[in-house]
C-alpha cells in the first residue's frame, strides 16, 4: 500500500479541482475512492461534505466506477456526474456514451495513471501482471497471458478443446457480466430461459460463453475486471479480444477509442461485407 | 440524491466474502465484491452477486406467520415470541428439554449462534445443538 501512495503525486491537485468542481455546481457527485476500514472503497463524494474530499485516492484499487454512474444516470438522468478515470474507464465511458446510457454533458473526468504494464511503470492500479499460469493449465487449457497469435497458431480441434477445458470450470456466479461496465442491457441473454437454461449446473457450455462473446462485440474495451472477478480463472480477455478482432477486420471499428463513433451507422454505411476472417479461419 | 457505497459482509453462508453495496437513497440497487478483502479477493458466487435481489424481494418475509387453522396469519413479533415460547414450555413440560433440538446456521453470526446454543443449554436445558455446516 505505501509503495502505491509515495507514487501519487497529484493527489492534493486532484482534491481541490474536485472540490472546486462541487462548490461550482460543474458537478453534483464525484466518484472516486476513498480509504474505508483500512479498505480502498468506490466512494461518492458530495457538496453536502465537502471536507471528506480530503481523503479522496485516486487508487491503487479498481472498481467500474461508470458502472455505478450509469446506475445513478438511470434513476437521475440530469444529475452531474464526475469520476476518476485510466485509460480503460475512458473507453467504456466512450461505449456508454455512443449507446446512450450516460450523456456526455453530463460527466466530467479527471485521469489518473494507468494499469502498470512493461509500457507503463508509472501506473497504479490494481491490474499488475497477471497471475502466471500453471503447467496443467498451460498444457490442456488457455493461458491467460497468451496472445491471439499463439492461440490461432493451434489447430482448430485443439483449440476447442482447450477452450472447453476452460468453460467446463464455470460454476455460472455471472460476476463476468455482473462487474462488466458495459453489460447495461435490462434484459440479459443469459438470463432467458429459451436460450440458457437458466437455474442448471453445471452452465451449458459452451454456448453460455459464446452468447456472451458474441455480445462483447463492438461493446468489450478490454478492461479485464471480468478476467479478475472470475473466480476459476477463465481467460474471458483473450475471448474478447479475438471477437472485437473480427469486429475491427470486418467493420473497421474500434471499440471504446471514440464517443462519436456510432455502431449503428457501421453496417452497411462504410463496409462491403465480404465474409473476410472467416473464409480465412483454419 | 443519496449515493453510498457500503461495505458489508456477505451473508449467505459461512465464509464471509467482503462485499460492497451500492445504495441510491436508502434502496440497495447493486452489490460488488470487495477487491481487497482477504477472504474472496474480488471475486463472489452467484448468490454474493444477487446479494440486493434478496434484500429487495416481494417474496422476503418481513413479519413473523403463525399457522392458525392451516393458514399462515401475519402477526406482530410479541405475539410470536409469546406463543414460541408457550408451545416449547408446554413440550418441556409434557416431554422434557431433550424433546427440542436446536439449530443454529452458517448464515447467522458467530455472537449469534454462540447465543443459540447458550439459549438451548441454558434457558431450554438440552445438549441437542446441532448446525448445518457440521459435515
Amino acid at each position: 500500500m505505501t509503495e502505491f501512495r509515495q507514487k501519487v503525486f497529484t493527489e492534493d491537485d486532484m482534491q481541490a479541482q474536485v472540490k472546486e468542481w462541487l462548490e461550482q455546481g460543474k458537478v453534483d457527485v464525484f466518484l472516486a475512492y476513498k480509504m474505508i476500514q483500512g479498505h480502498p472503497l468506490p466512494y461518492c463524494f458530495t457538496r453536502n461534505d465537502l471536507d471528506e474530499v480530503n481523503e479522496l485516492i485516486p487508487g491503487p484499487i479498481r472498481y467500474p466506477l461508470e458502472k455505478i454512474a450509469t446506475k445513478i444516470a438511470a434513476r437521475y438522468p440530469d444529475v452531474k456526474i464526475g469520476l476518476l478515470v485510466r485509460d480503460c474507464n475512458q473507453r467504456a465511458l466512450n461505449v456508454l456514451y455512443v449507446w446512450n446510457q450516460l450523456n456526455p454533458e453530463n460527466v466530467e473526468t479527471i485521469s489518473v495513471n494507468c494499469c502498470p504494464s512493461k509500457l507503463k511503470e508509472h501506473a497504479d492500479c490494481s491490474y499488475l501482471e497477471p497471475k502466471k499460469a500453471g503447467p496443467y493449465k498451460k498444457q490442456v487449457g488457455v493461458d491467460n497471458n497468451m496472445d491471439l497469435e499463439d492461440m490461432d497458431a493451434y489447430g482448430r480441434q485443439e483449440r476447442f478443446n482447450r477452450w472447453m477445458y476452460e468453460f467446463k470450470k464455470c460454476i455460472k456466479c455471472y460476476g463476468c457480466r455482473d462487474i462488466c461496465p458495459v453489460c447495461f442491457c435490462k434484459e440479459c441473454s443469459l438470463e432467458h430461459d429459451d436460450l440458457i437454461g437458466t437455474g442448471d449446473l453445471p452452465p451449458e457450455v459452451p454456448i453460455f460463453h459464446l452468447v456472451r462473446a458474441v455480445h462483447m462485440a463492438g461493446r468489450c474495451i478490454d478492461c479485464g475486471l471480468c478476467e479478475d472477478a472470475c473466480p476459476v480463472d477463465i481467460p474471458l480477455r483473450l475471448l474478447y479480444k479475438k471477437v472485437n478482432e473480427i469486429v475491427m477486420d470486418v467493420f473497421e471499428y474500434e471499440t471504446g477509442t471514440s464517443p462519436s463513433q456510432n455502431p449503428f451507422s457501421v453496417l452497411g454505411d462504410t463496409v462491403t461485407l465480404k465474409p473476410k476472417p472467416i473464409s480465412e479461419a483454419a | 440524491m443519496d449515493c453510498k457505497i457500503v461495505p458489508s459482509v456477505c451473508s449467505y453462508c459461512g465464509t464471509g466474502c467482503g462485499v460492497l453495496f451500492q445504495v441510491l437513497d436508502g434502496k440497495l440497487m447493486g452489490t460488488m465484491p470487495m477487491k481487497t478483502h482477504p477472504v474472496n479477493e474480488g471475486k463472489l458466487c452467484i448468490k454474493g452477486w444477487n446479494l440486493h435481489e434478496h434484500v429487495n424481494s416481494f417474496m422476503r418475509l418481513k413479519q413473523p406467520l403463525v399457522k392458525t387453522f392451516g393458514r399462515f396469519i401475519k402477526t406482530g413479533w410479541d405475539e410470536a415470541i409469546q406463543l414460541t415460547a408457550d408451545r416449547f414450555r408446554g413440550i418441556i413440560e409434557k416431554y422434557g428439554p431433550d424433546s427440542i433440538g436446536v439449530l443454529v446456521s452458517a448464515k447467522i453470526t458467530n455472537e449469534e449462534n454462540y447465543l443459540g446454543q447458550k439459549f438451548s443449554r441454558a434457558v431450554i436445558g438440552t445438549n441437542n445443538v446441532d448446525h448445518c455446516a457440521r459435515l
